[in-house]
């Protein structure tokens, strides 16, 4: 059940990532863009969060890392689109 | 550290629903709304884990609150693909 809920996590946050590209392919919005990276980013965090609890490590702060950078894309991807 | 990036990412997401909120009221589109309402719930997962802390045994019944934001996309994808 616990790890089961970390893999949910991680497929769910793939296939949003997957969904979201295949959308700005389809659109070329470039705020859809944006969001795929963020999901891209949060992604890779519970991959890392995932691995982090199977693998027994310690990766606390770096697994928080790629979430920080896909919100940090998709927030300039926001403000810029709202100028 | 961990503190650190847990507030920052829960103000980032806070301020991305924020974002999501407004255009969905300019342009009443739902799929923002889905968005939204996906951010906001990640902003206060990211709140929840700060207060608990990551060595919490609630820890993975939070991540159930990740998980439903990921659930939460998709479905609006799903639904704008529809449409």
């Amino acid at each position: 059940m616990v790890t089961g809920v970390y893999v949910l996590c991680a497929l769910t946050s793939l296939a949003c990532a997957v969904q979201l590209l295949r959308v700005y392919r389809a659109g070329r919005v470039s705020l859809l863009l944006w969001t795929a990276l963020c999901f891209c980013g949060l992604a890779a965090n519970n991959i890392i969060m995932l691995l982090d609890v199977v693998l027994e490590l310690d990766m606390t702060v770096w697994r928080k890392l790629p979430a920080l950078a896909g919100v940090v894309l998709l927030l300039h991807g926001l403000i810029s689109d709202s100028r | 550290m961990n503190q650190l990036l847990l507030g920052a990412l829960a103000m980032a997401f806070f301020v991305i629903a924020m974002f999501f909120v407004r255009f969905f009221a300019r342009t009443a589109d739902r799929f923002f709304a889905f968005l939204g309402t996906a951010f906001a719930i990640m902003s206060i997962n990211q709140v929840v884990l700060g207060i608990l802390g990551e060595d919490s045994e609630y820890h993975s019944w939070v991540y159930l609150l990740r998980l439903a934001a990921f659930v939460l996309i998709l479905i609006g994808i799903y639904d704008k693909n529809r449409r």
